[in-house]
């Protein structure tokens, strides 16, 4: 059966219609802000305070989302573990979504905050992006080799949007 | 990315012919850099999903799917 692929939009705006409050990183926030590159999942940090979290789950439930590592089994994300700072690898309807409690040690949802934009990617849906010269620093600091394969590309667009 | 899919709802053709360099020095694509940063948002979400849709395909008709 052919996959339809994910799609991007839905995700983000079954969050954004519950008032979820995420950050885009990783690729999906790479793109929005410009760089030609592909990611086949949505990576957000999430904000962990309990009425946050509940919101979230609904908006997971609303997306059928399940543990990509427990696929056959279907195991929903609930609200205690998605309290931690761990990462969350799931499944959904509209795509694979990583919700991620700190990108790191130390980066979590209200320490990004203030290294965030808001862009608007469809009428009346505005979200909350990683702004793309903290992406460059994060993902230096993480130094893997996926993270590092794609730095020439971040840095350069950073460098033709200072040009603009 | 090597090129952006096209095929989708994505605006094309709003590459421009000047005299800047094609390509930085360590290689990047200067061209697909400019022409993503001439889309909006939206569009370049759009570009995203169409892209990642058309590698989808393109995989499936390996796989004989």
């Amino acid at each position: 059966m052919s996959n339809p692929g994910p799609d991007f939009l839905m995700l983000l705006r079954e969050l954004a219609e519950r008032r979820v409050d995420f950050i885009i990183v990783g690729g999906v926030g790479a793109v929005l802000q410009g760089a030609p590159i592909a990611t086949f999942d949505l990576d957000l940090v999430h904000a962990r305070d309990p009425e946050n979290l509940e919101r979230l789950v609904d908006g997971l439930l609303a997306l059928d989302a399940y543990y990509r590592e427990h696929a056959d089994k279907k195991v929903r994300p609930t609200a205690i573990p998605l309290a931690g700072s761990g990462h969350h690898l799931l499944m959904t309807r509209a795509g694979p979504l990583d919700l991620l409690g700190a990108v790191t040690p130390g980066w979590a949802y209200e320490d990004l905050l203030g290294q965030t934009i808001e862009i608007e990617i469809a009428p009346g849906l505005a979200v909350k992006v990683l702004d793309l010269a903290m992406l460059v620093r994060l993902k230096e600091e993480l130094g893997r080799e996926k993270d590092l394969a794609v730095l020439p590309v971040l840095r350069r667009t950073l460098e033709e949007r200072g040009r603009k | 990315m090597e090129a952006p899919d096209n095929s989708g709802e994505a605006p094309a053709g709003r590459l421009s012919s000047d005299s800047r360099p094609t390509h930085s020095e360590d290689g990047v694509d200067l061209t697909l850099i400019r022409w993503m940063l001439s889309l909006t948002p939206g569009e370049r979400l759009e570009t995203l999903q169409s892209t990642v849709r058309s590698i989808l395909r393109l995989r499936d008709v390996q796989s004989g799917s």
